[in-house]
């Protein structure tokens, strides 16, 4: 049993975590729910003894501790799975299962590895490299070295970004019967309420730094919407329909991309002002070179583009660009903003024709239309995620016809996802038509007029929006159904 | 939040000299040394009379151009070794421009000037291209370009430049009295040199700190991947900065042989090129500090002549003295940031 008793931890200002006390009993599942920057990672980082709580004690079967170090939780049996997996690509499996452990050879290993996975009803191939694998197969490894090193509280931090539906149901059985058989606690971080009922025996509240309430399962949906957000949230309504579905926006011509690492294509597609496309896929099934060949980052090997009916041999950036192509990518800070420059100056980077009257023009663009209250000489470094997002959205010009968007809303809370949803369907409805990527397939079906799903580096299928649905799109992300997908 | 007092910033930034003069002494100890007097003999050997004076100002002309230039492309994070090399080169095309010369006037040394400058471009832009296009790190470039310039130097003054009759380590022949530059009175060193060195300081300041050029190069330095989602146009402004940069170099480079040795000596550059290297670092690249650390460094160089002379000591020092300077900085900005860290506890 585990007892953390008043944790306190503050970071400059900010609260991270404010008096927080709470048990963990053995063969339970909980779940901790939260915002972005509720505290929720801060706490977990606590008790697996990355973080220094500034005061409160942890108990771990009745010993206190005012402090862990990661050695000390790894002895009482504290793991933790963090949402990137913590592993090495470039060794093999049966190298990195072995990393953290004691010292044996090779056949000691492969046979624990052999055991453990027998036992849990999985399968590896000791000798395969770890870059093969996919995002789910590496957490379940990394779940197997945890459990070898002895853990019997496992924390898991969204562990069900960028995995198939399938295989989140076997990684949820398989620490159901963890808990269940082996009589282990599991931590579930996560901030999608319906894992959070589906799974867990009690639900934790965060809000503010604050354990708000901790829940007994079955409890409704509502009830914990509430406490989550404080008060009612409104959903975004039902995506605007397309005004013109006949017009052709943007036309891709047996379009073949070519990537660093592989070709994407031929593909046939066309879209039209105001539409709004979902792109669905795992991890590198394509999506990515989809959204960066159509800005002209990565080469249009053959095919054609064409754009407002403008015909593009050669998808060349600086040619879009100018014609109103704008990537925005996930990664904002290493790849979109530059980060000691300050708000003004990206604004002046952005529209060098603006120079004369920046301020007034910075004003309307940030304050005006996103509510961007930051000082103008705020380095991007320094702004939140959502205010990030805010500057990228408001260096992209009135009038673009074309938006690419990976991720929109990474990283960002609620009320942050709402503005940025909100701004897009605006953008929409003035006629731009918008291709964005998301991990979270609600979202995607949520603000889709359809949706392309990527396989194994290919544009595998087009679902309309009333044929949407997580198991629909789910399947074909696997690569199942495709026949009979297509057949249809 | 770090808002320290003005006492505790003062304390900081006096800290870094005071531990570069307590590393000076623990070198120049086992020598024997006696650490004060070497202090003493450096500055006043530097600064004790006009004459000498004089000759800190020639060493302070090619450094100033040198570290004024570099700022360019540390802007964009690039870091221009290859600046010693662009000083040779700059220094072999103004040689060359005036072969044909047997005697001239201020348009031949104008050209001679611009030949420089050219040169030096030109060997910038080959270290730039190898970086934009041949994905060949600047710092490796630029330090086999260094040699290819010296060896090329050799090459002239041993080969197709040697004087008449003889070939030595001298140099070329010397030019016409009417090929050189303007003198201060009957000091070593040249009010043209002089206004071209603040010319160079002031176009870099306001290239890089009031225009929408030094603004998009200051963003690919930040980073590379947005500046092209900018439309910014990296390579080309990497490139800009290189020549700009080489032309600079280029510029002291012809300095030194219009205005110090009038002809192409084989060390031609006499190091100012990583001297101002250790100028920039010393000044983290930011403008401000740049002429008074220049200034200072010419002082030591200067005054180093001296230490043979009256202590028996090697010249060397005053390099020793550079480096530890710049040493101490980095050691106490370290330790400034770690201090604050701390006291911030994460």
């Amino acid at each position: 049993m585990i007892v953390l008793t008043d944790i306190a931890k503050q970071y400059g200002r900010v609260r991270a975590n404010d008096s927080i006390s709470l048990t963990l009993e053995p063969g339970r599942i909980y779940a901790l729910v939260g915002e972005n920057g509720a505290g929720k990672s801060t706490l977990m980082r606590i008790l697996a003894g990355h973080t220094v709580p500034d005061s409160g004690t942890i108990a771990v079967r009745g010993a206190s501790h005012a402090r862990l170090t990661p050695a000390l939780a790894a002895s009482l049996g504290v793991g933790m799975l963090y949402q990137d997996p913590l592993d090495f690509p470039a060794l093999p499996v049966w190298e990195n299962f072995r990393l953290g452990g004691t010292a044996r050879t090779r056949t000691e290993v492969i046979d624990k590895l052999g055991e453990l996975s027998n036992h849990l009803g999985v399968c590896f191939l000791p000798g395969e490299a770890i870059a093969s694998l996919t995002v789910g197969e590496r957490q379940l490894l990394e779940l197997l070295r945890l459990l070898d090193l002895g853990a019997t509280t496992l924390i898991l931090d969204e562990p069900t970004t960028g995995i198939t539906p399938e295989q989140k149901r076997s990684l949820f059985g398989l620490l159901t019967r963890l808990a269940r058989e082996e009589n282990h606690t599991v931590v579930l971080v996560t901030h999608k309420l319906s894992e959070a009922l589906e799974m867990a025996d009690a639900i934790f509240v965060m809000r503010q730094g604050r354990l708000v309430s901790t829940l007994e399962t079955p409890c409704g949906e509502d009830e914990l919407v509430r406490l989550m957000f404080g008060e009612a949230v409104d959903r975004a309504g039902d995506v605007p329909p397309v005004s013109a579905p006949q017009t052709r926006r943007m036309v891709l011509d047996r379009a073949v991309f070519a990537g660093p690492k592989y070709h994407l294509g031929p593909l046939n597609i066309a879209a039209a002002p105001g539409e709004m496309i979902g792109l669905a896929g795992l991890d590198g099934s394509g999506q990515e070179l989809f959204l960066r060949g159509l800005c002209g980052l990565d080469r249009l090997a053959e095919g054609g583009l064409e754009l407002d009916g403008r015909r593009f041999e050669r998808n060349d950036f600086k040619t879009l660009h100018k014609a109103g192509v704008h990537f925005v990518p996930a990664d904002r800070m290493s790849q979109a903003l530059f980060p000691d420059l300050s708000i003004r100056e990206h604004i002046l980077l952005a529209f060098p024709d603006q120079a004369g009257r920046l301020e007034d023009f910075r004003r309307e663009q940030c304050e005006g239309r996103f509510n961007l209250r930051a000082h103008p000489d705020t380095p991007a470094k320094s702004l939140s995620g959502g205010n990030q997002q805010r500057l990228l959205l408001s260096l992209i010009p009135d009038g673009a016809p074309l938006l690419l968007m990976e991720h929109p809303t990474r990283g960002l809370d609620a009320g942050s996802s709402l503005q940025v949803w909100e701004h897009l369907r605006e953008r929409c409805r003035d006629g731009a038509t918008i291709f964005f990527f998301s991990p979270d397939l609600d979202e995607v079906i949520e603000h889709s007029h359809r949706v392309l799903v990527f396989y194994d580096r290919m544009l595998v299928a087009d679902v309309p929006r009333a044929q949407a649905t997580v198991e629909t799109l789910g399947a074909l992300m696997a690569g199942k159904n495709l026949e009979a997908w297509h057949a249809a | 939040m770090p808002r320290s007092s003005w006492l505790e910033q003062t304390l900081w930034m006096l800290a870094a000299p005071a531990l570069a003069l307590a590393l000076t002494v623990l070198v120049a100890l086992p020598s024997g040394a006696p650490p004060l007097q070497t202090l003493q003999v450096l500055l006043l050997g530097g600064l004790g009379s006009m004459s000498k004076f004089g000759q800190v100002l020639t060493v302070f002309v090619p450094l100033m151009l040198c570290s004024a230039g570099l700022l360019v492309p540390f802007t964009a994070r690039l870091w221009n070794i290859g600046i010693e090399g662009q000083v040779v080169l700059g220094a072999i095309f103004c040689t060359g421009a005036l072969m044909p010369f047997d005697q001239g006037g201020p348009a031949h040394v104008v050209l001679a000037l611009g030949a420089g400058m050219l040169g030096g471009a030109l060997w910038a832009l080959l270290a730039g291209l190898l970086k934009t296009w041949g994905r060949v790190h600047e710092i490796f470039s630029g330090l086999g370009l260094n040699f290819v310039a010296m060896g090329l130097t050799i090459w002239l003054i041993f080969g197709p430049w040697k004087r008449p009759g003889v070939a030595s380590m001298s140099g070329t022949e010397t030019l016409d009295v009417s090929l050189w530059l303007d003198r201060m009175g009957r000091l070593a060193s040249s009010w043209t040199a002089l206004a071209l060195a603040a010319a160079a300081l002031l176009l870099v300041a306001v290239l890089l700190t009031r225009t929408q050029w030094g603004l998009g190069l200051k963003a690919v330095g930040q980073n590379p991947k947005a500046a092209r989602l900018f439309d910014l146009s990296p390579r080309r402004r990497m490139l800009q900065a290189f020549a700009l940069c080489g032309a600079l170099g280029g510029l002291a480079g012809a300095v030194q042989v219009l205005g110090v040795y009038h002809r192409l000596l084989p060390s031609i550059s006499s190091g100012y090129g990583y001297t101002a290297l250790l100028v920039g670092m010393m000044a983290s690249f930011r403008i401000l500090p740049v002429p008074f650390i220049c200034l200072f460094f010419a002082v030591l160089n200067v005054g180093s002549i001296q230490l043979p002379l009256q202590l028996n000591l090697d010249s060397s020092l005053s390099g020793v003295i550079q480096g530890l300077m710049v040493l101490s900085v980095f050691v106490t900005q370290g330790l400034r940031a770690w201090v604050t860290r701390r006291r911030e506890g994460c």
